[in-house]
């Protein structure tokens, strides 16, 4: 059965219909046509596919593409502000936290709302904010890096 | 796939009872989609996050009312939770990753009545009770009964859980959850040991002790006769250690990629011994003579 969604994705309303059975990110990425949000589990344990959903980072691959719904969702696509790079984008890039850069759109999105939610995190808010995101490249370092760079730079606005 | 979206739970309970058989209900999702993409596509699926009035975190006499809906995160951060029910508290903050305690529901983790589900063992020590709509009317049905078995529960196919009843624990009393699990974040538990104390008014004896079992069992379990031994004694060392070996003994575990039965036998007996000292600790002052 078809579903109707009416939504709002990086500010512009979005109505389109899917299968009730298709997760966010199916939606985003199949029937957008958006492909930044990253397909790897499915499972909602990597956090490649994580989007920003009423304010809240959460994984658009066990999500339902139902509930976006009336809900203003922000995926990587909608960071940068024509060719200018999103503080946490920049950060990710200066501090070499990008290999193979398959998960880093979900990080930065767990990242951009750790950094919405305090612009001065501890050490513990970092670990919470990514520990639902899997990075088998960096070892971790330089995405903390990234992440104090970013927050330094978000302080300073 | 049939889809529907009840409005309220009158209308959630028709569209079960027509299609209860082969539509399943789903909350946030973080279960019901993996099992859409890696086993089973449903007959139907009943959104029931459109029904008003079934999440939020209230104080109700001496308990706190937590609706059906409510997500994990929030109970997370939930100051009331914190310090009343720091016990389910614990459990909330060990639950899989942000990304999954933003969409999960309370609700869902009972309803999915998995061994392992986190905030399980923790509701089985606080004695809470879940209201349950049926057709023919409401039930409240205390989870120490409400378990049948992996992925079945006494709500049934056809009745829907609203709200959570969670009464304080008794003055004096400090409760703890333990998970063990490889990862610190986004792993299921090998075991979970919930345990909830009360000291009698000297400080000298257990006067009651809760201890609930994740993880190790078909369902999680509550460890009756380790309580009965423990009640109404000095909590010394050498009980602590009896109750730690015969805990594990009411535990049935399974061999799975997690564990070996016999490793997380192990475990159950580690992390009851370890819980009764840290809630006896924390109860008492007083460390283990």
């Amino acid at each position: 059965m078809s579903v109707t969604i009416n939504t709002k994705i990086n500010g512009q309303p979005v109505s389109a219909s899917a299968e009730a059975s298709t997760s966010l990110l199916e939606f985003l990425r199949d029937t957008l046509e958006m492909k930044g949000s990253k397909l790897c589990c499915n499972t909602g344990e990597c956090g490649a596919c994580t989007v920003i959903y009423n304010g809240k980072p959460i994984n658009s691959c066990v999500t339902m593409a139902a509930d976006a719904n009336g809900a203003e969702i922000t995926t990587i696509e909608g960071l940068a502000d024509g060719d200018k790079l999103h503080p946490v984008q920049q950060a990710f890039i200066d501090t070499g936290a990008v290999q193979c850069g398959y998960c880093t759109p979900g990080y930065i999105m767990s990242v951009k709302a750790l950094l919405d939610r305090t612009t001065k995190p501890t050490a513990e808010d970092i670990e919470e904010a990514v520990s639902g995101n899997i990075c088998r490249c960096t070892g971790y370092a330089k995405i903390v890096d990234a992440i104090h760079l970013a927050a330094q730079k978000l302080q300073l606005r | 796939m049939e889809y529907f979206e009840p409005k309220t739970v009158s209308e959630a309970l028709s569209v079960l009872a027509k299609h209860g058989a082969e539509a399943k209900v789903i909350a946030g999702g973080t279960d019901v989609m993996v099992d859409i993409k890696f086993k089973e596509e449903p007959g139907g699926l009943v959104n029931i996050k459109k029904i008003p009035g079934l999440s939020g975190i209230t104080e109700n006499g001496a308990g706190l009312r937590i609706g059906a809906l409510t997500t994990i995160r929030e109970i997370e951060t939930s100051a009331l939770v914190r310090e009343k029910l720091p016990v389910l508290w614990e459990a909330a903050h060990q639950f899989a990753s942000l990304q999954v305690r933003d969409t999960a529901t309370i609700g869902g983790n009972i309803c999915r009545a998995s061994p392992s589900g986190e905030t399980l063992a923790p509701l089985l020590v606080l004695e809470a009770a879940g209201k349950c709509a049926f057709s023919d009317g409401e039930k409240t049905l205390p989870f120490t009964s409400f378990f049948q078995g992996p992925g079945k529960s006494s709500a049934g196919a056809n009745g829907l859980l609203t709200e959570i009843d969670i009464p304080y624990p008794a003055a004096g009393s400090k409760g703890v959850y333990l998970k063990h699990a490889v990862r610190g974040a986004m792993d299921i538990a090998m075991v979970g040991v919930a345990v909830m104390l009360t000291p009698d008014a000297g400080k000298n004896n257990v006067q009651d002790v809760r201890i609930g079992l994740g993880a190790v069992a078909p369902t999680p379990i509550r460890a009756p006769k380790t309580e009965a031994l423990l009640r109404g004694k000095p909590l010394t060392a050498a009980l602590i250690k009896e109750a730690g070996a015969l805990a594990a003994t009411e535990s049935s575990p399974i061999s799975d990629q997690r564990s070996s039965a016999e490793n997380r036998r192990w475990i159950v007996e580690a992390l009851t011994r370890r819980g009764l000292q840290q809630t006896w600790k924390a109860a008492t002052g007083k460390e283990i003579g």
